[in-house]
């Protein structure tokens, strides 16, 4: 047969499938290797088993959905339970996740590490000596939630709400706690947010009234970041995998990173600069687009509140917007290119370039900052300030490839029973005068703000958070734990142990990703999307025809999930209904019974998620067993302008639209499968709420900022005390030079281990083998000054608190007169307790008053365990805990603990051995007491009388009353 | 001026080149169409594709012997140099079939004689250039291996090739001179020579052995499983390449010796193709040559 005869048949073959409307050639992606097993396979999977190679033994698995909870991602996770044994294999990709989109960073496969942790917490055990002695008895969960239930019962019927606290660090859901501490009526949450990324969250909510920036980076021009997404950071996986896909479709990527991170390596422009002139850097590229024209002179006068600008500031209420534009140029004129390079040791030729290559992307700016320099620095927070600046000039928030605001790309569903209680007593530890604007509670003051306020805590839950170890100056945090007049009762929530839980009362052993429930959505491009997270041996075994009722009975040992232990607790709470909490964790079908998760989540996929009951349907399965079964779905894609978007007709009524063009109505809000959540905007005096911003004209929905636009200038900022800070501006971090003396240096210690997370990863052995280790980065100019000869050295780094000792590594991948120390690593556990055998050492203790020592007695290395992989450790050296030697740094502000250091570093001194850290807690309160010293208080600033702006985001907000500053005491009497 | 050309087989060499893909369910009627008398079989599929014979350019033109590198940066290049953004991978055989499928049927729409006559050219180069040099000694070792469907698909896909190279095909393109000039093997230039473990150490050197643009010889594991199970040697489980050096380690002298021979093997049909194939089978021949030697001479000295 000739190629011309061959040819024509396969034409005769395609022609007549095609006219039956079938696809003759497969799809185009077949080619590379990233092929999933086809989903209608997944109830029974067939594979062969890698350990009979090259015998071909067939496996029969069911693939079960789940998400993974390391970091923040919420990537999906697909397990593979073995048909024979129900026990789970192994874990990779779920390919129907939107997010994820079935890849996965290291952290998800080791999940199986986690879960067959040999040292895990498998029962819930009591103390049984001092707290902190490390003495422990096994009880049951009634005993426990017995216990712990009569002693919450006791503070709502004694109005101590706020003796009752939930300190949550990583939280992996969406709405079920806040909801359930809503229904306590406690004011009770805390987070971590103030050690993490409040200086991000502030930059954005400044502008938008939203907290965090959803990238769209797969269709971007130019990808400006702030963080190391290639590697780690927040949604890294989601992330960087659509980083790369802009980048394949041409995009630029900008990166600024003191440090030669893997991000900076793949970056078209590696910024290094002196830390904390990121914004510095940024105006002046504003600037340098403002003065050249080049940027969208119609976005900026429809969409900045330029106008409030100009009446309270310039005192021009009329002014028009070409004398505002005047007014911008000279507002930034001083931030010129030589500024920004004499701030951050940059070329002026190189910012020249990086500001054309910005400019060159128009409305497709795809600029992301979290963490990193937004939380290393005095004024962090001006780095997304600054950095949405440029998004704002060039209209590039809410574009194809731009940045959009998180709530538009998040899809929070509205649970069943919620409660619309609000509670009456207003937290001053978490929310205390002096920071009436930080973005969240106060969290890491804790010690210092309960000594202040001699303050007592009768319940304190912490929950996947370890302040020990996490937290600045974790010994003040010992002091506090240690301390039964100010702690009444701690529960330590936690699968494994940690720092923290060697100080609580109860330690109750919680599911890992695969063992428990949840429910998440987060913004990482521009759609919506829920994913489920679940105990999947439960989800396995139903099925196969079993009903299980309780996630334990799945679970290894007596480890439980949250959800179903929060309802318990509930209705331990309030037994009998008495106190109108039991209520909401009652089922619906079958008001006074329990509801269970089940119901819990049934209720929300039929009623809360448009499109799912039909996607449900179309295959002929209930939401519920649709999510068990595919573990995500995308709610919305493709959201795009909403600010833009006309309010509908049926919201228009009665309409009153005031001279700053917001428009209100008497229509009521329309019904809403979403949580209710975020900004509150007053109403007008008549009553009718606001329902968007007339611009030239047509009445749209605007921005759930004050004044419906983007507040390029804040009238919270300027009338609650800081007018100089109102408009994006430059503010001198801590560590800037001036600063510091001539033998400190800044040392950057926000950055993540690629393989790890935090304290989460630590007992995952495949995370550990890559990555356990956390020397200091210094260059060798530096490393040749202070007398450090070689990679390896012992080095000594002094803190304004104390000091640690490590292990130097000298390289250029971090700029001269910089230092650098990742917070990952140097997990310990005291002498005599128990642990993480893998990536814990174990360490002495000593205090002698305000001074502590930590000493390491022994490094990690091969021990015997059900694992026969234990006895492979091959390595000691598991790092060292550097953040028990830093002061707290509170931005007056943003609240965010400002993480960059000034430090002395010289070699280890006679006596000094690898890990050692010394630490004098009454230098800490020092400090603490300095930081202090620069905020402005809402009882002198408060230009209404109450705590905090109305406005504000806020969890578990309180009744209005609350907000309400209480009367001054009479004094002199 | 060009003579009258038959229609490009744009929907045969369509069909030859998704059956390069992992199989699904369209892929039986493809390979029906193909008048193939039988279905690809996913295991089968995974043990030639996945585990023998990669299917990658990359892989036998490049000096690492890997995927990836200069020479899959060299076939990008030629993506973006006909005007189309690379694929993901974009050195994979079906994508450089249905790379050649659209640019004949590019030429055949083309508005213009020019423009016919460049994308004619660009297809002749894309045949000479980026699959000639690798890809029958690469369909000869899948004939090899494969006792049912694949060795079926290398055969026709193998006479296909040649017509369009020497037949009808080649007729299509309307300047001689593409064969004479226009074209020049990059792939074969500067190819080092395989490293000589002696002087250049053993790791060099069986890598080298295992990149066949510069030992002229492809080993597959199903090579390697069958040294050791005629000299009666462990094979351990891995890469090619550790697997190799351990058998090396345990007889380097049998080893070696039955790579001679399979050397000389897949140099005589390397020379049996100089005639019509040309340059590229020239530089295989002449490697596996050298190799052959240079294996002999080591056996000779008993290297462990």
């Amino acid at each position: 047969m000739t190629n011309e005869e061959l040819n024509q048949r396969v034409s005769a073959a395609r022609e007549e499938v095609e006219a039956r409307g079938e696809t003759f050639y497969p799809g185009a992606s077949r080619v590379h290797l990233a092929a999933y097993p086809p989903r209608e396979r997944w109830n029974d999977w067939v594979e062969l088993d890698s350990k009979s190679w090259p015998d071909r033994v067939e496996k029969r698995y069911t693939l079960v959905p789940t998400t993974c909870f390391n970091c923040e991602s919420a990537c999906g996770l697909l397990a593979y339970v073995d048909r024979e044994t129900l026990q789970v294999r192994k874990f990779e990709g779920n390919p129907e996740h939107p997010g994820s989109r079935g890849r996965n960073c290291a952290k998800g496969p080791a999940t199986i590490n986690q879960i067959t942790d040999p040292d895990r917490i498998l029962y819930p055990l009591r103390r049984a000596g001092a707290r902190g002695e490390g003495k422990w008895e096994r009880v049951s969960w009634d005993e426990a939630l017995d216990d712990i239930a009569a002693r919450i019962r006791s503070c709502i019927q004694e109005d101590r709400h706020e003796q009752v606290m939930y300190h949550v660090g990583r939280p992996g859901e969406d709405g079920y706690t806040t909801r359930m501490l809503a229904a306590w009526g406690v004011d009770g949450h805390n987070s971590h947010t103030n050690v993490c990324s409040s200086g991000s969250r502030a930059g954005h909510h400044w502008w938008m009234g939203m907290d965090r920036p959803s990238p769209d980076h797969a269709n971007a021009k130019v990808i400006l970041l702030v963080s190391s997404h290639l590697e780690t950071g927040h949604y890294f996986n989601p992330h960087a995998q659509r980083i790369i896909e802009g980048k394949e479709n041409g995009a630029k990527l900008i990166v600024l990173d003191t440090r030669l991170s893997n991000t900076a390596t793949h970056a078209d422009h590696w910024l290094s600069p002196y830390p904390g002139s990121e914004p510095a850097i940024f105006l002046a590229v504003a600037n340098w687009m403002i003065q050249s024209g080049r940027y969208d002179e119609n976005f900026v006068r429809r969409w900045w509140n330029w106008q409030d600008y100009m009446e309270m500031v310039k005192g021009e209420p009329s002014a028009s917007f070409e004398r505002f534009l005047e007014v911008l140029g000279e507002l930034y004129e001083s931030y010129t290119f030589d500024f920004a390079a004499a701030e951050s040791g940059l070329e002026v030729e190189t910012l020249r370039e990086v500001a054309e290559m910005i400019s060159s992307a128009g409305t497709q700016l795809s600029a992301y900052n979290w963490r990193s320099a937004g939380s290393g620095n005095l004024g962090g927070w001006q780095v997304a300030r600054t950095m949405t600046l440029l998004g704002a000039l060039m209209g590039s928030l809410a574009t194809e490839g731009g940045t959009f605001p998180n709530s538009w790309n998040k899809f929070t569903p509205k649970p069943p029973r919620l409660p619309h209680q609000h509670p009456t007593r207003w937290n001053d530890v978490l929310w205390p005068d002096e920071y009436p604007l930080a973005l969240m509670e106060m969290s890491f003051l804790m010690p210092y703000l309960m000594e202040d306020q001699d303050a007592f805590v009768d319940v304190y839950f912490t929950r996947v958070y370890n302040p020990v170890w996490t937290n600045p100056d974790g010994f003040s945090w010992i002091e506090m734990l240690r301390n039964e007049s100010r702690i009444g009762q701690h529960i330590a929530m936690t699968p494994t142990w940690n720092e923290t839980a060697y100080f609580a009362d109860y330690v109750l052993p919680m599911g890992h990703s695969s063992e428990r429930h949840d429910l998440t959505s987060y913004e990482q491009y521009d759609g919506q999307w829920i994913g489920f997270r679940q105990p999947v041996l439960r989800a396995a075994r139903e099925r196969l025809g079993e009903q299980i009722n309780d996630t334990r009975d799945v679970n290894p040992g007596e480890v439980w999930e949250e959800n179903e232990f929060w309802i318990e607790l509930t209705w331990r709470v309030d037994p009998d209904g008495s106190l109108g909490i039991r209520k909401f964790f009652e089922s619906v079908k079958n008001p006074g019974q329990k509801m269970t998760v089940d119901e819990y989540y049934s209720w929300i996929f039929e009623n809360s998620v448009p499109g799912l009951p039909d996607a449900a349907a179309a295959e002929g399965i209930t939401p519920f067993e649709y999510m068990r079964r595919y573990g995500a779905f995308e709610v919305a894609s493709k959201v795009g302008k909403v600010f833009e978007q006309p309010v509908a007709d049926a919201e228009l009524e009665d309409v009153r639209v005031d001279e700053a063009g917001r428009v209100f109505t008497r229509a009521p809000i329309p019904p809403s499968p979403k949580a209710p959540g975020g900004t509150k905007i007053d109403p007008d005096k008549e009553g009718r709420r606001r329902v968007g911003v007339r611009v030239d004209g047509e009445i749209v929905k605007g921005w759930p900022t004050p004044s419906g636009k983007l507040e390029f200038w804040s009238r919270t900022l300027h009338e609650w005390g800081w007018p100089e800070l109102a408009t994006p501006t430059y503010v001198k971090s801590h560590v800037h030079q001036q600063n510091l003396d001539s033998d400190q240096i800044p040392l950057i210690t926000t950055f993540r281990v690629p393989v790890q997370i935090h304290t989460r990863s630590a007992n995952a052995k495949w995370l550990d083998e890559i990555a356990h280790t956390n020397p200091l980065w210094i260059h060798p100019q530096d490393a040749a000054r202070v007398g450090i000869e070689k990679t390896g050295d012992l080095v000594r780094v002094e803190t304004e608190i104390g000091y640690f000792v490590l292990k130097a590594w000298i390289t250029e991948g971090i700029r001269p007169g910089v230092a650098a120390c990742s917070h990952h690593m140097g997990r310990w556990k005291p002498e005599g307790h128990e642990g993480q055998r893998i990536g814990m050492m174990t360490v002495a203790i000593d205090q002698d008053g305000s001074e502590w020592g930590l000493t390491r007695k022994k490094g990690g290395g091969a021990f015997e365990s059900s694992d026969p992989d234990t006895l492979r450790v091959w390595w000691t050296d598991v790092g060292v805990h550097q953040n028990l030697t830093h002061p707290v740094h509170p931005d007056p502000i943003s609240g965010m603990h400002c993480w960059h250091q000034a430090v002395r570093i010289k070699p280890a001194q006679p006596g000094d051995s690898f890990g050692d850290v010394s630490v004098d807690t009454s230098k800490s309160r020092a400090v603490y007491d300095k930081w202090l010293e620069m905020t402005r208080s809402a009882s002198e600033h408060s230009p209404n009388g109450t705590r905090r702006p109305w406005w504000m985001l806020r969890p578990v907000r309180p009744e209005r009353a609350a907000y309400d500053l209480p009367e001054p005491e009479l004094s002199g009497a | 001026m060009p003579k009258a050309a038959p229609p490009a087989p744009v929907q045969a060499v369509r069909g030859l080149a998704v059956l390069a893909e992992s199989p699904g369910e369209e892929h039986a009627a493809v390979a029906c169409a193909l008048g193939l008398d039988s279905v690809p079989l996913s295991a089968e599929y995974s043990d030639l594709f996945l585990f023998q014979l990669y299917p990658y350019a990359s892989v036998y033109l490049g000096a690492e012997g890997m995927i990836g590198g200069t020479a899959r940066d060299r076939i990008a290049g030629f993506w973006h140099a006909v005007g189309l953004r690379p694929p993901k991978e974009p050195d994979h055989l079906a994508a450089l079939l249905g790379l050649y499928a659209s640019l004949i049927e590019r030429a055949e729409s083309g508005e213009s004689e020019a423009e016919e006559l460049l994308s004619f050219q660009a297809a002749r180069t894309l045949l000479l250039e980026h699959l000639c040099p690798w890809v029958f000694a690469w369909l000869d070792r899948m004939q090899e291996l494969s006792s049912g469907f694949y060795a079926s698909w290398a055969l026709l896909l193998k006479r296909f090739l040649i017509e369009e190279l020497s037949g009808e095909g080649s007729s299509r393109c309307a300047d001689d001179a593409v064969d004479s000039g226009v074209v020049s093997l990059q792939h074969l230039r500067d190819v080092p020579s395989l490293p000589d473990p002696r002087s250049d150490g053993s790791e060099s050197f069986i890598k080298g052995l295992l990149a066949s643009i510069s030992s002229g010889m492809i080993i597959t594991r199903a090579d390697l499983g069958r040294i050791a199970r005629s000299l009666d040697l462990g094979l351990r489980a891995g890469e090619r390449r550790y697997a190799l050096e351990h058998l090396i380690a345990q007889d380097a002298e049998g080893t070696l010796r039955a790579l001679v021979s399979e050397a000389h093997r897949q140099g005589n049909i390397h020379k049996h193709r100089i005639k019509w194939l040309g340059e590229s089978s020239e530089h295989l021949a002449r490697r596996c040559c050298s190799t052959a030697a240079l294996l002999d001479e080591l056996a000779q000295e008993d290297l462990k």
